[in-house]
């Protein structure tokens, strides 16, 4: 006899089901959440001044100039305030997660909308640090910087695009090197993660591929 | 004059074992993908490739889905079934989608079908609101053909006997199991101590070289991911290439078939598609075969409407897209650390590469008072957890409120999870029932890019199928538990795995109530076949792809009697 059905969702077959469906869906999931909260948020402007150059151990005199410039001094103050550095282990810099993650919002792969919430959403934090602080994200001692993001998790928008940089931080943190993140492998060393074989060539990386 | 014997749309595991069988014969062939061609030259253990970019699949914006979701009841006691583009919701139903299809992505859990699994309604019975069925043809028929996959395609594992171990023509298989890892002894002793009998899960994955494919070479990165040994048995690495050397098979990639037409009186006359540049062409053949997979065969023969045909190729009965099969089951995890074990077996149960490579099969019929009455039951294979890192990682950012985890804390964890920890998991497979609430169709308004009606799949399931989940999670987890596993859990719920999907044009003897008569052709176009999963009345508490091969292999026989 047939009883009532319940409200499924597909996702509770994480290793059957292609691996990433997940993440693909909570993406979507944030913009959506980031279009309802823009549409009663007032509109943000974005203010690059009072730059100061963020605290970084980047290696190569372009990733220097690129944490620098807005958007990225945001970004980069960010993923180093949710990835932080410590005596064990690499932080947000060390695996050089602004570069990677601008790479990202530059190839293909990503739906053009997502780009646009991750790249909204510097604007947002800003102007909630600026009422919090009177100050950019990036200008912020760590207590502060800690209140501003928990204040932008409380809202489930906010929440997402803490939860897809974090995404983003991964991908630096565990990619294969070719892709610009996981500096000399750090990534993996700290893990012990034990990348498969063969791994990618520069010319064999996932845009490439036709 | 026809451009060529044989037109086969689509290059999957229903596609090659055709295109193999009638090239070596000596016909023409031409194999229609809509995807790229990609080979063992391009394929890496990339984790960005493979699982975390639309790669080897469409990108959503181009080619989506419409789901259809249960949605509480209308006032009238009838369902509410909510639709949403999977463009919308983010949640991705496309398998592989490249020359082999998603075969080149498979983990290679090969299981042959049982005697009874052709005649269920005969063994068990009509279970209410299930549109339960005996298969036209009996295991004896299919039997020599899961033979041949096992040398054609190589199919590495061992015999033991047991109490469900279906008939075989030959002794064991041909190639001897992979390489095993330490935990799968912990395995075996946990069952043994509980009485259960493990036994080696066969795979499609040569453990010695055979032709151009080398032997696996053990990454330990091989379910989702293309195999760069060539040791997998996708119908591109063990088929189509072997196809391509006999010089009588073509492979058209970028080829997107958009319909079958057919004329006055009902048969197909050409397969008309989209090539790289989304240029029409048109290409005629004596005989066309369809296996794009479950889904999407039914929407092509939905989408292919003729003078003989005005509701869709083959569909005359209404019978088209109707009954789709999922597998049924879930899925289960228990935790060690690697401090519970001595130094020399802590080191092997961290080893990468090795497959666990073990099942159960004690409850594939269910002969237990507790449960109820006789009934079908499945198998439970054991994995330890995906290794894919990022995705690992992604899945550990929320605390156990679900608060969004950083900082110190997240990485702590991280550590925990990566460097002290193995997973082993566990997976159900029992038959998801045919019901009148799993079924596709066109949509109305979703259109892909190239302005064709998407697919439409409603995603009804029967309750029995949870019940006899939960039955094999609950016995799985008493082996976890055995192991001294610790936060043993599992999950069974009615969400269907897309990448375990079969039905929609189920193969009988009554053109009113089937679409393929048993051989696999069309009730009401001669020269029309279909080869995929598609044919399935029932599922089977297996994987499919055996089958479908087997099955591919058995029909292409009867098309080159008839050639």
């Amino acid at each position: 006899m047939r009883k009532e059905l319940t409200k499924k969702k597909h996702l509770s077959w994480d290793d059957t089901i292609p691996e990433g469906l997940h993440e693909r869906i909570e993406a979507r999931q944030s913009r959506r959440d980031f279009l309802k909260a823009a549409s009663i948020a007032p509109a943000a402007l974005y203010l690059s001044g009072c730059d100061k150059p963020a605290s970084t151990s980047a290696s190569t005199p372009e990733q220097l100039a690129l944490l620098n410039k807005a958007p990225w001094n945001t970004f980069s103050a960010v993923q180093n305030h949710l990835f932080p550095k410590d005596d064990e282990s690499p932080s947000a810099a060390d695996i050089n997660a602004t570069g990677y993650l601008k790479s990202v919002l530059e190839l293909p792969g990503i739906d053009e909308a997502d780009k646009k919430f991750i790249r909204d959403g510097v604007n947002w934090a800003n102007d909630l640090s600026r009422k919090m602080f009177a100050a950019n994200f990036h200008q912020l001692n760590t207590d502060k910087k800690e209140l501003v993001l928990i204040q932008i998790s409380k809202s489930s928008a906010g929440e997402s695009w803490l939860s897809l940089l974090l995404l983003y931080i991964f991908e630096a943190l565990i990619s294969d090197p070719v892709y610009g993140g996981n500096t000399d492998k750090i990534g993996w060393q700290w893990l012990e993660h034990t990348p498969g074989f063969p791994l990618p060539p520069e010319n064999k990386r996932y845009h490439l591929l036709r | 004059m026809n451009d060529y014997d044989v037109c086969i749309i689509g290059s999957g595991a229903g596609g090659g074992p055709v295109a193999l069988t009638l090239s070596e014969a000596g016909y023409s062939v031409l194999v229609l993908e809509k995807g790229p061609w990609f080979n063992e030259e391009d394929f890496f253990k990339d984790e960005l490739a493979c699982c975390r970019r639309s790669v080897y699949t469409p990108q959503l914006k181009d080619e989506m889905h419409v789901l259809e979701d249960y949605d509480g009841k209308n006032d009238d006691g009838s369902y509410k079934w909510q639709a949403q583009s999977t463009l919308e919701s983010g949640s991705d139903f496309w398998n592989g989608n490249c020359v082999g299809g998603s075969s080149n992505f498979m983990s290679g859990y090969f299981y042959r079908l049982k005697p009874k699994d052709f005649r269920l309604l005969s063994e068990f019975g009509k279970i209410e609101g299930a549109n339960v069925v005996d298969w036209p043809i009996d295991y004896e028929a299919m039997e020599p053909y899961y033979t041949k996959a096992e040398t054609v395609v190589g199919i590495s594992g061992k015999i033991i006997p047991h109490k469900h171990q279906e008939p075989r023509s030959t002794a064991d298989f041909p190639y001897p199991p992979t390489a095993e890892h330490a935990v799968s002894g912990l395995i075996d002793k946990a069952c043994l101590e509980l009485n259960m009998q493990p036994l080696p899960t066969p795979r499609a994955i040569l453990s010695r070289p055979s032709g151009d494919r080398r032997s696996c070479e053990y990454s330990g990165f091989c379910g989702s991911y293309g195999c760069s040994s060539g040791a997998k048995g996708s119908s591109r690495a063990a088929l189509l290439n072997k196809a391509i050397k006999t010089g009588h098979c073509k492979i058209q990639p970028h080829a997107k078939v958009y319909k079958l037409s057919s004329d006055q009186a009902g048969k197909v006359t050409s397969a008309d598609y989209y090539d790289e540049n989304d240029q029409k062409q048109s290409v005629s053949a004596k005989i066309f075969v369809v296996a794009c997979q479950a889904i999407e065969t039914s929407r092509l023969l939905l989408a292919s409407t003729g003078p003989k045909h005005p509701d869709g190729l083959a569909n005359n009965s209404g019978q088209v897209g109707k009954n789709l099969l999922f597998s049924a089951g879930g899925s289960g995890t228990g935790e060690f650390t690697y401090k519970q074990f001595d130094a020399a077996l802590a080191q092997n149960m961290k080893q990468r590469g090795p497959f666990v490579n073990r099942g159960l099969q004690d409850w594939y019929f269910i002969d237990d008072k507790e449960f109820g009455a006789p009934a079908k039951g499945g198998v439970i294979d054991f994995l330890l957890r995906h290794p894919n890192g990022i995705s690992k990682a992604n899945g550990e950012k929320w605390d156990d409120n679900g608060k969004l985890m950083w900082g110190k804390p997240l990485k702590q964890k991280l550590k925990t999870v990566f460097a002290e920890t193995q997973y082993l998991r566990f997976e159900v497979f029992n038959d998801w029932l045919p019901t009148d609430d799993c079924f596709v169709s066109l949509d109305e308004t979703v259109k892909d890019k190239w302005g064709s009606p998407v697919a439409k799949i409603r995603l009804g399931y029967h309750d029995h199928d949870l019940k006899v989940g939960r039955y094999l999670a609950d016995k799985s987890e008493q082996v976890l538990h055995q192991m001294n596993a610790s936060n043993v859990r599992s999950s069974v719920s009615g969400a269907p795995p897309p990448n375990l999907v079969a039905g929609g044009c189920r193969f009988g003897n009554d053109p009113a109530t089937s679409v393929l008569n048993a051989d696999c052709q069309a009730h009401d176009a001669e020269n029309l076949y279909v080869t995929d999963g598609s044919f399935m009345p029932t599922g089977g508490s297996v994987p499919y792809t055996w089958t479908i091969y087997a099955n591919a292999f058995r029909v292409a026989d009867i098309i080159k009697q008839r050639l």
